[in-house]
């Protein structure tokens, strides 16, 4: 067996698996089939809804998308660090708390800028 | 056959089952939508499989990089540009699907071909590998420290330009209707975003 210690992993996807499809499926058994109009409409917070839910979105949506990007990335460099932690020690604890801060300087940009605000 | 070996094979068998059927689901969908979340489960599936090839960094990687990154850029941009058009079919019937099988069936040969002339290199005896992670994490805090640090300015970079870009500070002399292209029309905003 190649993989060790992933049959947590296994257990823990067959459960996510399990619970969506008993969810849905024991509502699909139990629920009344009736069929109306109210069927079709899209669910938005029980208000009625105006217009369809397709629609383009604002382009400033797009800026968060990038911004968890980025950061996104940032994840992938610090995950070796942090499994590796232990045998590390302190200057790379130094050296990860440089690239962190340096990645910081982007949010504090992007927070003043008002990149981060709904408006 | 032990039951690790079992539940090994019977992962990739499900694996293999889920990527074929995303991937047509992600050519043959008609929403684009529906595509693009398909193509997400494409990414999972294959981070699935470099799992069960010992690769567990490489499939974090996968799941961080594509699932996260690329998958959530490309439904952005969807949801961006996503107009209800009526797109015309190119007028070139049979030429267009000649050429559509041609490069297909090429691509297939070429794939069957290497399949079957590499030398696949099986070691059945691997036992217990040390994680690459730790590996990894150490190359890069001793050797390779520079690069690293310098991928944290890459990606400030990156933030601050894309940043810049999507503020529209920089547009060149073109007047407003440079904006109008990508900012949504007014009346549209009446769909509730709060």
């Amino acid at each position: 067996m190649v993989l060790q210690g992933y049959g947590y992993l296994l257990v823990f996807t067959l459960v996510c698996i399990l619970v969506p499809s008993l969810a849905l499926g024991l509502s699909w058994l139990l629920r009344p089939k009736a069929v109306g109009p109210g069927n079709f409409t899209t669910y938005e917070s029980g208000c009625e809804p105006i217009g369809g839910a397709w629609i383009q979105f604002n382009i400033r949506y797009y800026m968060f998308a990038l911004a968890f990007v980025i950061f996104d990335v940032e994840t992938v460099f610090l995950y070796p660090w942090a499994v590796a932690f232990n045998q590390l020690g302190l200057f790379a604890f130094i050296e990860a708390l440089i690239f962190i801060a340096i990645l910081v300087l982007g949010l504090v940009y992007a927070w003043r800028k008002g990149a981060l605000e709904w408006s | 056959m032990k039951l690790s070996q079992g539940v090994e094979l019977v992962s990739l068998l499900v694996l293999t089952a889920m990527v074929v059927a995303a991937a047509m689901g992600v050519v043959l969908s008609p929403s684009i939508v529906y595509a693009a979340f398909l193509l997400g489960l494409v990414f999972l599936g294959i981070a699935g499989m470099y799992l069960l090839l010992n690769a567990d960094f490489v499939a974090a990687a996968q799941v961080l990089i594509y699932v996260g990154a690329v998958n959530v850029l490309i439904l952005f941009a969807i949801m961006l540009v996503n107009r209800r058009k009526v797109y015309r079919e190119v007028k070139l019937g049979a030429v267009r699907q000649l050429v559509a099988i041609a490069v297909c069936v090429s691509l297939f040969a070429l794939l069957l071909y290497t399949n079957l002339n590499t030398v696949w290199l099986l070691t059945p005896e691997v036992t217990a590998l040390p994680s690459g992670i730790v590996t990894l994490g150490q190359h890069f805090f001793n050797e390779y420290l520079l690069p690293f640090e310098l991928a944290s300015v890459l990606l400030l970079v990156a933030l601050i330009g894309a940043i810049i870009l999507a503020r529209r500070e920089f547009v060149p002399d073109r007047g407003e209707e440079n904006l109008e292209l990508v900012e949504r029309p007014k009346e549209l905003v009446a769909v509730k975003e709060e």
